[in-house]
């Protein structure tokens, strides 16, 4: 034999590698049978074969033997995961909060003050008791707390997701996202001292006081009369800005008054925007009302969305406007394009460019208006959209844009895809998480971009949720595909079938009058179900009570036959 | 390599699946401590195994829908498990290539086989489990992989990244060092400890 061991007591003994598999049932039959009649022969060999299949039964025995109870941690292990889904409701809380506070600064309050105006202010029981002070101390220390809650859910909540990250070993991610964090955390003392944070009730810069760098205020009420080395940034119910401001203006505000000197561009998004200030660059704005006074300049060009505009001072170049009512009553040097149910222009108007204007009316154009050419009217028929032949072109090219945006994320994410499609026949849990994220995460991001350090994080937030609405739909797709054609975990095949069900869900979407509900049941669906495929991947996957004790036999059956 | 006798529990695995949670409830109470066992063995630390094993469960419900239903779930399941731990192991610093070099250049002696049969008859399973504790990183894995979940020499290839011809060289060696570890209470085997 030719595996004889090199062992000078007896050179026809079997190597210990060779026993080895023979009792594994490694060998094939003419080797097998070759150590099983040498066993038979040779006394040591079987001993040493047997105490070989021994140590395999020890070994075996000893591994599977219960020496040890299940850890109490193991135990707690699903109900802690089921706890775990206790966080939605801090997120639902916090949600909520920023809800009450956004509904609260948006209607509540014009209307609280409409009341007040109208001399109901202090006669209504319910105002008396919950804005006057009766029982609160204050409504404004309530939205404070409101603040405050919401940002502690937020941060309970990051702590606990990178305390996980670590407890799971995912150390890298943890480590790229702690840096970040620090980074974060080093860099806001640097770029503080050449910022100006001003947060109070009432925030004023003087006139005799000058600021060099950036300002944020937070506040009810915010005056700039003074000189700003820097851009403005306003967060406030009623801001005015009468001094210079060297850089941009930024505003998120219930009114804005601009009645000074902006070098660089206005941003705002407000209720109300009176210009009778100076403008070197361009203004961007989206208002209910914005008036530009007579003695207002825009050295730039004007991109404005309102209800109702008003235009009696200068814009140096182009105006862009979309507006229910606009009224032109100053100098364009440029063009005008506007879009809305009206224009008027009057006679103190001058225009330096070509005018365009869709609209549901006529231009109402005074004659003694000094513009370079008549104005072009397109009138706005809202005729069906079906009823035009473009309709079906930009149909086909939406579907085609689906398609290859879904090919591209079921490839590039084809299990969590899977586990998205998989979720929404999770009728109930996908639409109800679908209403939260479609509602709830806008609304949070916005709050985050309030913060200084929250703005990037609330832009991609937005940016994702927006990409995400149409993943949505290519989520619903691919169960409709598989209704249609079977079901399947592969790939490609699932591509196939979302093709075929995106095909359905978009002419479903496209019957009349229905089809903007299906689109948005359709949304609200899908979204929901790639929340529970997220919330599913950073969750433990069980749920139920505390496992038992009864262990899975195991499943060694090692040995072969012992030689005769 | 499925368990004898066992029924597994193919409605909840297709249940699991399809994302039900009580499903996946079913799966964990039925497989959790033969799991953590597993680990227990394959792991230095009962911390460790602890960790591994609730781990093991979160990577399973990503994992699940790769599962091939023709096939023993127990035997796939161990398979993930015994993945997890080698590459936990690994990411240790385990010097796998100075450990391949030293199982393919040192000689095995060929044992005395009355005194190996006398070791095996004096020694209990608490002795073997505590000389287990002692062995290197990869042999504790063969073993475990080997005799405790049964897998076959291709699988233990596969997760030790070995070739197959090598196996029964890990294992031998391996069982050569539980015998030093045996026979020299405290000392440490050869392959070293982690």
């Amino acid at each position: 034999m030719s595996d004889m061991a090199n062992d000078p007591r007896d050179v026809q003994h079997l190597d210990e590698m060779i026993l080895l598999l023979y009792i594994e049932r490694q060998l094939d039959r003419v080797k097998a049978a070759e150590v099983s009649a040498h066993a038979q022969e040779c006394n040591e060999c079987r001993t040493l074969l047997r105490a070989m299949e021994r140590e395999s039964r020890l070994l075996t025995r000893a591994m599977l033997e219960e020496d040890e109870v299940l850890p109490a941690r193991l135990m707690q292990f699903q109900q802690r995961a089921r706890r775990s889904l206790q966080w939605i409701w801090g997120v639902l809380f916090g949600l909520s909060a920023t809800g009450v506070y956004a509904l609260y600064t948006g209607y509540v309050e014009p209307y609280e003050q409409q009341l007040q105006q109208a001399g109901f202010g202090s006669t209504s029981l319910l105002n008396l008791l919950i804005f006057q002070g009766v029982f609160w101390k204050g409504w404004q220390s309530v939205i404070t707390l409101v603040e405050v809650v919401a940002m502690l859910t937020v941060g309970g909540f990051s702590l606990a997701f990178f305390r996980k990250r670590l407890r799971r070993g995912s150390t890298a991610l943890a480590l790229v996202l702690t840096g970040f964090c620090a980074v974060g955390a080093l860099m806001t003392p640097a770029t503080a001292s050449a910022q100006d944070v001003r947060k109070s009730d009432s925030v004023e810069i003087r006139s005799d006081e000058t600021v060099k760098g950036d300002v944020f205020v937070f506040a009810h009420r915010a005056r700039i009369d003074g000189k700003v080395e820097g851009d403005v940034y306003l967060f406030c119910q009623d801001a005015s800005v009468g001094g210079h401001v060297t850089g941009d203006v930024i505003a998120f505000s219930q009114i804005l008054r601009v009645g000074g000197t902006v070098d660089g561009n206005i941003r705002s998004a407000t209720n109300s925007l009176s210009l009778s200030g100076s403008v070197t660059r361009n203004v961007l704005t989206f208002n209910e009302l914005a008036n530009f006074d007579s003695s207002g300049k825009i050295g730039g060009s004007l991109t404005a969305f309102a209800h109702n505009l008003n235009i009696d001072g200068g814009i140096g170049r182009n105006a862009l406007l979309f507006a229910e009512q606009t009224t032109l009553s100053g100098n364009v040097d440029g063009e005008i394009n506007a879009k809305g149910d009206n224009l008027r222009i009057n006679g103190s108007a001058k225009v330096g460019g070509p005018i365009k204007f869709e609209g549901r009316n006529a231009p109402d154009v005074a004659s003694d208006a000094k513009l370079a050419s008549p104005p072009v009217f397109t009138r706005m028929e809202h005729k069906p959209d079906y009823m035009e032949g473009s309709y079906f072109v930009w149909q086909v090219i939406w579907l085609a844009a689906y398609v290859l945006f879904g090919l591209v994320l079921f490839q590039l994410m084809p299990a969590f895809s899977k586990e998205a499609v998989d979720n929404v026949e999770q009728y109930g849990a996908s639409f109800g998480l679908g209403v939260l994220v479609f509602f709830g995460v806008p609304i949070a991001a916005l709050i985050a971009c309030v913060t200084v350090v929250g703005l990037f994080v609330g832009l991609a937030t937005l940016f994702t949720w927006y990409a995400g609405l149409y993943y949505a739909q290519t989520i619903v797709g691919a169960l409709v595909g598989q209704w249609l054609l079977g079901r399947t975990r592969e790939t490609w095949p699932l591509i196939g079938r979302m093709v075929v069900g995106i095909i359905i869900v978009r002419l479903t979407t496209m019957i009349p009058h229905a089809g903007g509900w299906i689109k948005l049941g359709v949304t609200l669906w899908g979204a929901g179900a790639i929340s529970l495929a997220i919330y599913r991947r950073f969750q433990p996957p069980m749920a139920g009570l505390a496992p038992a004790m009864s262990p899975l036999p195991p499943t060694a059956t090692v040995g072969g036959a012992v030689p005769a | 390599m499925s368990a004898p006798g066992i029924t597994e529990p193919t409605e909840a695995i297709a249940r699991a699946r399809a994302g039900d949670g009580d499903a996946w409830g079913e799966l964990y109470r039925e497989y959790a401590p033969a799991m953590f066992r597993f680990c227990r063995r394959a792991l230095p630390t009962r911390e460790d195994a602890e960790d591994a094993t609730m781990e093991i469960f979160m990577k399973l419900r990503d994992k699940l829908v790769q599962y091939d239903e023709t096939r023993s779930f127990s035997a796939w399941l161990y398979k993930v498990a015994a993945n997890h731990c080698w590459d936990l192991l690994r990411r240790r610093k385990i010097r796998q290539d100075k450990e391949t070099e030293d199982v393919e250049t040192v000689p095995l002696e060929h044992p005395d086989p009355n005194q190996l049969d006398r070791m095996i008859e004096q020694s209990t399973s608490d002795e073997v489990r505590k000389a287990l504790g002692k062995l290197g990183a990869r042999a504790r894995m063969a073993l475990v992989m080997r005799y405790y979940s049964d897998m076959s020499y291709d699988e233990i290839a596969d997760a030790l990244g070995v070739r197959r011809a090598f196996v029964g060289v890990v294992l031998l060696r391996a069982r050569h060092e539980l015998r030093q570890a045996l026979g020299e209470p405290g000392a440490m085997a050869a392959g070293g400890a982690l």
